[in-house]
Formats: C-alpha cells, sequence, structure tokens
C-alpha cells in the first residue's frame, strides 16, 4: 500500500537575517506514514513537530530534502482537497460556526446540498449541532478547537493531519475525538496525529515517531515500543514475596520483574523454592516512559529554566 | 476562481468596519451637497469631492499592506492555505477584495456625485468615468502594497509603495509627462483632481488599461514572492 505521508531527509533551517544565525529546526527527517494507519508524532516543545506538519501542509519550503502527500510532492494544492487539517492554536474567522464551516468546504470545491449536509454532519459529529448559528468568536477556547476540527473534517479527507486536536478539550470531548480517530482509520483514512497527551496517543495510535531537537530518535510500532526488551516480570506463585527484590504479594501470586539476562536464573530459583510459574512476559512501560526515556537527557530541568 | 471570489468576499467582510469609516467621508459629501447652495458653492462642492476621492487609494495601500500580515500574525492564513488553494489564488483574491472594497466606496461616492454634482452642471458619465479610473488606481496601488507586503513589515510595504507610486510622478514634473505611465496611479489620481465645472476632462483609456495590465504583473511578481515565503513562521 502506498504512503500517505513521506519525509525524504528533510532538513529545514531558520535564518535569521539580524543574528545571521540559523537554527535547524529538523535535521535529516526520515518518516513513511502508511495508509489506513493512525501515526503518533510526539516530541517536547521545539522538537521540530508543528514545523514537519508545517512542511507536509506546503507552508514552508525545506532547506533540503523532500516529501509527498498523497503520492504528490509538498505543497501540492489541489492535493490538499483530500486532506484535513488542524493547526495547532486554532485560529478561525468571527462568523457563526455553520457558515464558518460552509466556507472552508467551499475553499475545497465543495458547494450545493453535500456542502449543506456535510457541514450538518460535521458539526453533530464535533457536538456542535446546537451551536450551528452561533459566531464563534463567542465560543470557549474547547468549542473553537472543535469548530477548528469540523473544519477539517468538512471534505471527507483521506489523510487528516492534526496538530494537537485534544489540547483544549474537557475528558468527554477527547473520548470523542478518539473515537472519531478510530472510526475514521477504520473507514480507511490515514491520521496524522501529533500531541502532547501520551496516554491518547498510546490508546490510538498504530505507530509512532518520537523528535527530538530535530531528529527522528524513536520510531515503530506502538506495541513494540511499549514492550521492553531489558526487563522481564515474572508471576508465581507458592513463594514468599521477599525471596525476590521488588517482589509484590497479592491474594497469593507473588509479581516481580528481574533484568531479561537473569530471567533464566529467577525462574530456576523460583522451582528451587518450590513456586510455579504462573507467567512470564516482558515488562510493558508506558509511552510516558519511553518518551522521557529517548527525551530526558538532553531535556532542560525546570528548576534550572526558573533559576 | 471560486476560491478567489470567496477570498475576495471573506475580506471584504473582515475589513468591515475601516469600509464603513471610509462610506462616512461619502456621506459627508451627501450632507453638503443637502445644504449647498449648488449653483453659488459648486466649486466647493467639486473640492470636497476631489479630496473625498482621493482618500481611497492611500485606503488601498493600507488594505494591501496589511493584508496579509494580518492573516499571519492571526494564523488564518494557514486555515485558508491548508485547503486546495493555490499562493497566487489566495494573493488573486486578496487584490480582488481590495478592489471590491474601493470599488463599494468608489460606488457609493459616484452616486453621491452623480446626484450632488449632477445637479450642479457636472457632466453625470464623466463622473461615473472618474470612478472607474480611481477603481483602477486603488487596484493597482493596492497590488503595489500587496507585493511589498510579502517580505516586508506593512509599514515599510506602504512606504516601499509610496516610492513606487511617487516617483513616477516627480519624473513625469522634473523631466515629461510620460514617466508618469509607467506606474499610471499619479496620471488616474490627477484625471480626478485636475476635473473641474469648466474642463470636467475626456476619456482617456490608457492609462487605465495600463493600470490593469500592470496589476497583472504586480500580482505575477507577488505570486513569485510569495511562493518562497514560510508564511507559517511568526511574524512579530
Amino acid at each position: 500500500m502506498a504512503a500517505a505521508l513521506e519525509f525524504d531527509q528533510v532538513t529545514k533551517e531558520y535564518r535569521s537575517l539580524s543574528s545571521r544565525r540559523s537554527i535547524r529546526a529538523l535535521d535529516g527527517f526520515t518518516v513513511q506514514v502508511e495508509a489506513e494507519e493512525i501515526f503518533g508524532f510526539l516530541g517536547p516543545n521545539g522538537a521540530g513537530k508543528s514545523t514537519a506538519i508545517h512542511l507536509a501542509m506546503g507552508f514552508m519550503l525545506p532547506t533540503n530534502g523532500s516529501g509527498r502527500m498523497l503520492g504528490k510532492p509538498f505543497g501540492h494544492s489541489a492535493t490538499r482537497r483530500r486532506v484535513g487539517f488542524l493547526a495547532e492554536n486554532v485560529a478561525l474567522y468571527h462568523r457563526p460556526a455553520e457558515k464558518l464551516i460552509r466556507f472552508y468546504g467551499a475553499l475545497n470545491a465543495m458547494d450545493g446540498s453535500n456542502l449543506a449536509k456535510r457541514t450538518r454532519d460535521v458539526l453533530q459529529i464535533v457536538g456542535l449541532e446546537e451551536h450551528a448559528k452561533r459566531n464563534i468568536g463567542k465560543f470557549s477556547r474547547g468549542m473553537l478547537q472543535r469548530a477548528g476540527l469540523a473544519q477539517a473534517l468538512v471534505n471527507d479527507p483521506e489523510l487528516l493531519i492534526l496538530d494537537e486536536p485534544t489540547s483544549a478539550l474537557d475528558p468527554l470531548a477527547r473520548v470523542m475525538v478518539r473515537e472519531l480517530l478510530l472510526s475514521a482509520r477504520n473507514n480507511g483514512k490515514t491520521i496524522f496525529l501529533s500531541s502532547h497527551l501520551l496516554s491518547e496517543v498510546e490508546l490510538v495510535c498504530d505507530r509512532v515517531a518520537v523528535l527530538h531537537r530535530g531528529k527522528l530518535v524513536r520510531f515503530g510500532k506502538t506495541a513494540d515500543l511499549l514492550q521492553s526488551s531489558e526487563r522481564i516480570e515474572i508471576v508465581a506463585r507458592s513463594i514468599a514475596a521477599n525471596a525476590f527484590a521488588g517482589g509484590v504479594a497479592h491474594n497469593g501470586i507473588v509479581r516481580f520483574s528481574v533484568p531479561a539476562s537473569d530471567q533464566r536464573l529467577a525462574l530456576e530459583r523460583v522451582w528451587s523454592l518450590g513456586g510455579e510459574i504462573v507467567s512470564v512476559n516482558p515488562v510493558r512501560r508506558s509511552l510516558e516512559e519511553v518518551f522521557l526515556e529517548v527525551t530526558r537527557d538532553r531535556q532542560t530541568p525546570l528548576a534550572e529554566g526558573v533559576q | 476562481m471560486k476560491p478567489i471570489l470567496l477570498i475576495a468576499l471573506n475580506f471584504v467582510r473582515e475589513q468591515r468596519w475601516p469600509i464603513f469609516v471610509l462610506l462616512l467621508w461619502v456621506v459627508l459629501l451627501a450632507m453638503v451637497g443637502l445644504f449647498a447652495d449648488l449653483p453659488r458653492e459648486r466649486d466647493d462642492l467639486l473640492f470636497i469631492f476631489k479630496q473625498i476621492a482621493i482618500y481611497v487609494i492611500a485606503f488601498s495601500v493600507f488594505f494591501g499592506a496589511s493584508a496579509i500580515y494580518n492573516e499571519r500574525r492571526s494564523r488564518r492564513i494557514l486555515g485558508v492555505l491548508s485547503k486546495a488553494v493555490a499562493r497566487d489564488q489566495y494573493l488573486a483574491g486578496l487584490i480582488l477584495g481590495v478592489a471590491m472594497a474601493c470599488a463599494i466606496y468608489c460606488f457609493a461616492l459616484g452616486a453621491t456625485a452623480t446626484w450632488t454634482l449632477g445637479s450642479a452642471g457636472f457632466p453625470i458619465p464623466q463622473v461615473w468615468f472618474l470612478m472607474l479610473c480611481l477603481v483602477a488606481a486603488c487596484v493597482l496601488a493596492g497590488t503595489v502594497a500587496l507585493m511589498f507586503s510579502t517580505f516586508l513589515h506593512p509599514f515599510l510595504a506602504a512606504g516601499a509603495t509610496a516610492i513606487v507610486l511617487g516617483l513616477p510622478a516627480l519624473a513625469s514634473l522634473a523631466f515629461s509627462v510620460r514617466w508618469a505611465y509607467t506606474v499610471p496611479v499619479f496620471v488616474l489620481a490627477a484625471n480626478v483632481l485636475k476635473s473641474s465645472f469648466k474642463s470636467p476632462g475626456g476619456v482617456f483609456w490608457l492609462p487605465v488599461g495600463l493600470a490593469l495590465l500592470e496589476t497583472f504583473f504586480f500580482w505575477a511578481l507577488a505570486t513569485v514572492i510569495f511562493s518562497r515565503v514560510d508564511i507559517a513562521v511568526e511574524v512579530e
């Protein structure tokens, strides 16, 4: 299946005329987003996530490298008819929500009854149908983000590029967005999701890329990234909890983890103590742990920032 | 064509308050016309008409110079250019928007002048030709300002526009009148400023045609420059 989005050795440098300095926001970034997947795009602030998205949308030109979106080079305007985009800190014209969504749909060459119906549908999907006639200048931040999502969905896009789509949403709305993304994926759409909400990404994304200081530092299937090859969790019964460091007992079951290299020794010890093995599994980490592991070494401590 | 029209209409909508303020000048002309002793004070009325008419050129520069900047600063440009809108279409939409905003003003001014100056004996077809000259001047001035604003701050873009529009005018005064036709905003404005009841002026299409041709040229130039601009970079 063809890639929906491809970055090929993309580098982006910002040059300042006044200071003659250049900042490399993206450095030889290469990633392929396959069709019909939800792709999570992670990284600390300033990692280059938004830069990568803006390059894909054609808002910027790469300093080096190239990329393709739905088979066409970045910036191909006609291709954007098949793409939905929600920017971080969504900014929309102040007019009634329904008229606004129709405006953005019309820019994508939609018209007539199809546009009217689709506008109503997307406002319903994002839970704004009761506010369709209200000027979005009076919307809360969360409602604005829903309106932004509606304009991204109005053309029923094949590829949805979302930059922090849930940052201003309440937990209920987040669940709505999560279900929306999963449903879109199941209907054959591709979603490129940039987010700081790691738990959300962990729940919905098929693959994840972690960007740090413009470089790709981790990339793979979410399940593979969360599975640690370094530690093994052993669950056993009929042994004392204190027989192993860090052992926790619950209802006669003892749970502990050991380095993968010590797995054989630990199993033999359980048996030698008269115990019975219930399960042996690689330790599953949270995405937050993975994220911190690959980015923490170079993070600026908060305290340092305060000083 | 549809995206261009949508962007233009959206521009006019976003600029509705400045346009409204502009229209207050037309109301002023109407009020003067209502209370003036037309046969006796007709030259005063024409003076006010010409003064009010020329304001719109300055406003077209203001509209053109600030259009992209405002859209980039508010980040609303991302929403528009994330759709199937090419950058040349986006610029064409803004130019059409400037033209519409100025045309609304010129239409209101023309209608008021038809009533006031027409009653005082000024040829009505000439009123509308002068309005056409004004619209052509505004479209060209706005496009030059828009072109500069693709890479300059609005204040600098307005300054650069003033130089581009003003130099041919100065050259025409110092050397030959032909210089004024290189960027014919001055010629078109002079058409309006020189008209009088005794000599309302003729219908000269050359500067109008030149203005439209140069609008196309500056739009093409703006497109080339704007296609190389990183629009998602903060403009502050």
